[in-house]
């Protein structure tokens, strides 16, 4: 499992490199041009027939490739069994039927939700301008950790679960050797003009987990208003590793959040709020409650402070149950 | 490029950003498959790529190559899943239908190689079919024909003659045959795109079209008043042209001051919408009875003054507010903006033929619309001819002739060519009507006996460029005559105008007004139900009260505080509608072929009315189904009505009925005293032709008929008990409706499925409305932020509760046939019904609708 460099990559990535947008399953591309926001042309990655599935490691870790539609990743029984909160996360976005069509890949490069951005009416960081309309306007969906200049949350759920496994990005450029970095790497929380910092030509390829831990435990939780088929207000997922092959006190904790901030999240101090402790949920408020101090909110965001400090608790508790 | 499709290999030749769905449809001919929201969430466009289902508008074209399709069409009708469709009526408008069809026909085969006949539970359902969105709300019928299907029930071909409850174009709906007016595309038709103004208030000094087939949309005054109003419309022979020269359309405007939230509007100095009197005569009107004349103060017009006994009213609340009295509610309620949101957007496709103007339009009043063509066109009303013959959806928002007819019939005229004119989500969700938002300040008051002896509402409505909101007014119709001032308001801003909306004013009142009825049962320690039932003046009601009493899910309800995370509680509403009907509408027979054919020029937008007429002449002249054929959706025939104000059906049903007894003399006399209705004597009969009229109730109606005679008010009120249980998830603000009974009294009820299927999606539109919708606009320039379908939210079947319908059918003797309307009703007290049941759980009352999670969660804190 990884990018092979055939001349047929190789041109990909000139078609690339001369403006064209990568196109995947298309759902999020063919909305922005069904919109008017994008005129293509498209360079079609679904040729690359080596980037769909899952491969194991020797060392018992999976290596995801970025085509792999996100129903595939949900369906997955043994990437389940090592990584529940992933599969449960692919379980948890849009709908079946964008499932069977959207890949891993998309998911972790798509552009953000913002109704200012997603409407040809307005021009904003993202799209080449230099103001925000958001932030004079109804920022509701907006971030609650306000690092950039442009104010809309990253849209990726898969990223938050990915986060979360401390997984790693696998790139090539039809150049030179593939490069791996960590997955947080694919975003910058200070660049409000884009959603990754992959430059023209660059190809995501695999997404690479470490092996789970003995007795690990993890679990997703998404807060929206309809029971189903909605983007998140905000997102979480809590992943316990526990002592002595999982019967024993936290050894390690790794939370992340989405639709939070510029980029999916880690929320280092809740983590270490949480090492050592007894591994009982009833750990979790307490190793919250200094969520909302963290955050600095827009003034239509200020809901998704305790929002997040709520659903982190409630995925810590699933955790740690 | 090669493909399979439907088994059949196949050469298509698409654009590198063709979307799936447009090859198919537009290539291929295969229109069951819908684009009605164009970004992948409402799930109309759905197909099976390989086995797996699709969302066909967002998938590349290219990426079919080589990969094996599957649409509605080819089903073929035989799949389980799509007899079940139909045998549970699990479908209105039908619009929506073939991409459920789709879906749940692979969940089936899922299921079934997985499961056997095992049958799969809600939770099952709604997480397969969570991709698709019914905005008739019939999700109660698809969760049943899924777990039926999936059963087993449905694996025999039931070809026997018994129709078993289905709707007559049941079968057309789930093949995916149904022709809607996105679908009909004639030889050499051109492609219209409207240009929209992205000003919220400005003059337009000059259009320059850069050469394109283009017509003016402005007003006189040439003045924009909202960011979405049409400017000009161009067309060209494709889709891609049209979009195109609308890029290329130049519009200067001259920026004017605008006002863009009711707050700024009503302030002094205030720029204004309409500057004087002759602006304001022209403000178009939210209202369906027409508007009464009011004083305008800058942009605040009303109040409209109604009441009994206002001043004892008004006197008595202010003594008890004066004296601290405990039985004195006031509070100030809110309500969103809501939009129609039909999935079928709208459409029209107009040619010209030898001075003859065609139009097929989706509409809910093809009558209303060929003789508004005639008036604006100033053509002989022969020679205009409307066709609907199926609609998906409407609510309200297609009762007029409006700008996508007005466009398409200009440019066809300039074209020289068939134009269609389709409007995009977007469009549809910024520009076509909205149920105006409100502020509503109310007062009650209860006396020492528990009876209410005043009350005070003032209504201020949110329409936009729209006047005419009519809220406070429905106080009048409910609660015996106890003193009252009711007052509407409009205040209006530059943002999109509202139109009627199913119920229009109905659904805002009874959420301020009976959310004030339970708190006053709270504060008289009596139980809501017992209350209302002493207080209303609604004898039908009576019956319904009793049931909801005895229901379990009131008796056994939790009392007292609730605790924990997940809390239960449970609401009652209740409503009335006054009883509107078409005294004009005729019904027509002819035997054609030795089937009854029958003729109105009404329309099926998803009520079912095909299937009441059929029903009608059936049981009235003993026919098989296979002998009758009902044919509406046309402006030719004799008059029908338009399928709004809950009146299609009672103005129908009786004229049908008396076509088909005068049709049952004739063949009797010609029977030779064998059965009148035999195949030979049908046979025999060919041509004969009877005509039925709508006769008038007992003692009459209470108005003379008014809208080109088409409208009369009868008689009597429609009523309704809504008693609905949620469960609130009080850490992240989730409210979760689960159990709804709908109790309504509206007489007799003429084909029960499809009735209990409009009472399900009242339901089901209600709680959209309590929890989930609201039109947003952006504070700065007044542009739509709420234009597509993860922005406006619309409920899901996952969101849909279990609900039972309980039909009173007595009390409406003096009418013909012993039926009225029930499309409003259904929906007038269920989002109030949900903020009961949200202030039972959590001890909180929900002022602002919707109940988001953000305020339900600030409101626990």
């Amino acid at each position: 499992m990884s990018i092979v460099s055939t001349d047929e990559f190789a041109r990909l990535t000139e078609e690339l490199r001369s403006g064209a947008e990568a196109r995947a399953g298309g759902t999020d591309t063919m909305a922005r041009l069904r919109a008017g926001l994008d005129a293509g042309p498209f360079a079609d990655l679904g040729g690359l027939e080596e980037l769909r599935g899952v491969a194991w490691g020797p060392n018992g870790g999976a290596r995801i490739g970025a085509l792999t539609t996100v129903a595939d990743v949900a369906a997955d029984p043994v990437l389940g069994a090592a990584y529940p909160a992933l599969t449960a996360t692919a379980r948890a976005l849009a709908t079946p039927q964008i499932r069977n069509a959207a890949t891993l890949g998309g998911n972790l490069l798509q552009r953000n939700r913002c109704w200012y951005f997603r409407n040809p009416e307005f021009s904003c960081h993202q799209d080449g301008g230099d103001s925000c309309p958001a932030r004079a306007g109804d920022h509701r969906g907006g971030v609650a950790f306000d690092t950039s200049p442009c104010a809309a949350p990253h849209a990726s759920s898969l990223a938050v679960a990915l986060l979360a496994y401390d997984a790693r990005a696998e790139t090539a450029d039809g150049r030179s050797d593939p490069v791996q970095r960590p997955l947080r790497e694919l975003y910058d929380a200070a660049d409000g003009t884009r959603d990754h910092v992959l430059e023209p030509g660059e190809v995501l390829g695999v997404i690479e987990l470490p092996a789970p831990e003995p007795g690990e435990t993890a679990a997703y939780v998404r807060a929206t208003a309809r029971s189903r088929a909605e983007w998140p207000l905000v997102e979480a997922v809590a992943r316990v590793v526990r002592e002595d092959g999982g019967s024993g006190r936290v050894a390690r904790v790794a939370v992340a959040a989405g639709a939070v901030a510029r980029t999916p999240l880690r929320l280092g101090e809740v983590e270490s709020a949480l090492e050592g402790a007894p591994a009982d949920p009833s750990e979790a408020a307490k190793a919250v409650e200094g969520l909302p101090g963290q955050c600095s909110p827009l003034p239509g965001t200020r809901y998704k402070t305790t929002l997040l400090r709520d659903t982190v608790r409630d995925a810590l508790e699933r955790a740690l149950a | 490029m090669d493909t399979t499709v439907n088994g059949e290999h196949t050469t298509v030749h698409p654009a590198p950003e063709d979307a799936a769905a447009e090859t198919l449809r537009e290539e291929l001919g295969l229109t069951g498959a819908k684009i009605a929201c164009g970004q992948g969430v409402c799930g109309a466009c759905t197909v099976l790529v390989d086995g797996a289902p699709t969302a066909s508008c967002l998938l590349p074209s290219t990426a079919l190559e080589g990969r094996s399709v599957t649409t509605v069409e080819g089903l073929e009708g035989r799949h389980p899943v799509q007899r079940a469709f139909a045998a549970h009526d699990a479908l209105q408008c039908g619009y929506c239908t073939p991409g459920f069809v789709v879906e749940a026909a692979a969940f089936h085969d899922r299921w079934r190689a997985e499961h056997g006949t095992g049958a799969p539970d809600r939770a099952d359902i709604a997480d397969a079919l969570s991709g698709h969105l019914c905005r008739c709300g019939a999700y109660e019928g698809i969760y049943a024909a899924v777990a039926s299907a999936c059963a087993g029930r449905f694996d025999e071909d039931a070809s026997s003659g018994a129709d078993g409850g289905a709707r007559t174009d049941a079968e057309d709906k789930i093949t995916g045959r149904a022709r809607y007016t996105t679908d009909v595309h004639p030889e050499g038709c051109w492609e219209a795109v409207v240009v929209r103004s992205d000003r919220a208030h400005a003059r337009v000094e000059r259009i320059d079209a850069a050469g394109a087939v283009h017509v003016d949309l402005l007003p006189e005054d040439r003045t924009v008043r909202y960011a979405g109003q049409p400017v000009a419309a161009v067309a060209a022979p494709t889709r891609a042209g049209a979009r195109q020269a609308a890029a290329r359309v130049r519009v200067d405007y001259r920026d004017l001051p605008a006002v863009l939230d009711t707050g700024t509007a009503a302030t002094p100095g205030a720029p204004l919408v309409y500057a004087d009197k002759e602006e304001r005569s022209a403000a178009p009107s939210s209202n369906e009875g027409g508007t009464a004349p009011a004083p305008w103060r800058g942009n605040r017009r009303g109040p409209l003054n109604l009441g009994f006994r206002r001043g004892t009213a008004v006197k008595r609340l202010n003594d008890a507010h004066a004296r601290g009295d405990r039985l004195l509610f006031s509070a100030e309620f809110s309500t969103a903006v809501q939009v129609h949101t039909p999935l079928e957007p709208h459409a029209c496709v107009a040619r010209w033929e030898g001075g003859d103007l065609y139009l097929n339009v989706s509409t809910q009043y093809v009558r209303g619309v060929a003789r508004e063509a005639a008036e604006h066109w100033d053509l002989d009303p022969e020679r205009v001819h409307v066709r609907a013959e199926h609609v998906g959806g409407g609510f309200g928002a297609k009762s007029a002739l409006s700008t996508e007819s007005i466009a398409a019939v200009e440019l066809s005229r300039l074209a020289g060519a068939p134009v269609r004119l389709v409007f995009d989500r977007s469009e549809e969700l910024t520009d076509t009507g909205n149920r105006p938002g409100t502020r509503t300040r109310l007062a009650m008051l209860a006396d020492e006996k528990g009876d209410l002896s005043a009350l005070s509402i003032d209504t201020w409505g949110d329409g936009g460029v729209s006047i005419g909101s009519a809220v406070a007014v429905h106080g009048m119709l409910i609660y015996g005559r106890a003193p009252r001032r009711l007052r509407d308001f409009d205040v209006v801003t530059h943002r999109p105008p509202g139109l009627p909306f199913r119920g229009p004013g109905g659904p805002p009142l009874a959420w301020a007004l009976e959310q004030a009825v339970d708190e006053m049962a709270l504060r008289l320690g009596e139980d809501p139900i017992a209350l209302r039932q002493r207080w209303d003046g609604n004898p039908k009601r009576a019956a319904l009260y009793e049931r909801a009493a005895a229901l379990p899910m009131w008796r056994d309800r939790e009392r007292g505080a609730r605790t924990g995370r997940f809390r239960r509680g449970v609401g009652v509403a209740v409503s009335n509608w006054p009883y509107l009907l078409d005294p004009s509408a005729q019904v027509e027979l002819v035997v054609e072929d030795g089937c009854v054919v029958v003729r109105t020029s009404t329309q099926d937008i998803g009520t079912g009315v095909r299937t009441v007429l059929a029903r009608v002449v059936r049981e009235e002249l003993d026919l098989d189904a296979d002998q009758v054929r009902v044919e509406t959706g046309d402006s030719g025939p004799v008059p029908g009505p338009g399928s709004f104000g809950s009146r299609t059906t009672t103005s129908v049903a009786p004229a049908a009925a008396d076509a088909a007894r005068r049709l049952g003399e004739r063949l009797r006399a010609s029977a030779d005293g064998g059965p009148a209705a035999s195949r030979e004597n049908l046979k025999a009969a060919e041509g004969l032709r009877t005509t039925g009229t709508r006769a008038r109730d007992r003692r009459g109606f209470l108005s003379p008929p008014f809208n080109n005679a088409e409208m009369a008010l009868g008689r009597g009120l429609a009523g309704a008990v809504h008693v609905m249980e949620v469960e609130v998830d009080t850490r992240l603000g989730r409210v979760r409706p689960l159990h709804c009974w709908a109790g309504i009294a509206a007489g007799r009820i003429y084909a029960d499925r499809q009735a209990r299927n409009q009472a399900h999606g009242g339901v089901v539109q209600g709680i959209g409305y309590a929890l989930y919708e609201q039109r947003v606009t952006d504070p700065v320039t007044g542009r739509t932020l709420s234009d597509n379908l993860e922005d406006y939210r619309l409920p899901g079947i996952g969101d849909a509760p279990e609900i039972e319908v309980y039909f009173h059918e007595e009390g409406w003797e003096h009418v013909p046939g012993g039926g009225v309307g029930l499309g409003e009703v259904s929906t007038v007290g269920v989002a109030a019904s949900v903020a009961n049941a949200v202030r039972d759980a959590v001890g909180r009352r929900p002022l602002d609708l919707p109940v988001r999670p953000d305020r339900l969660l600030e409101g626990l804190r």
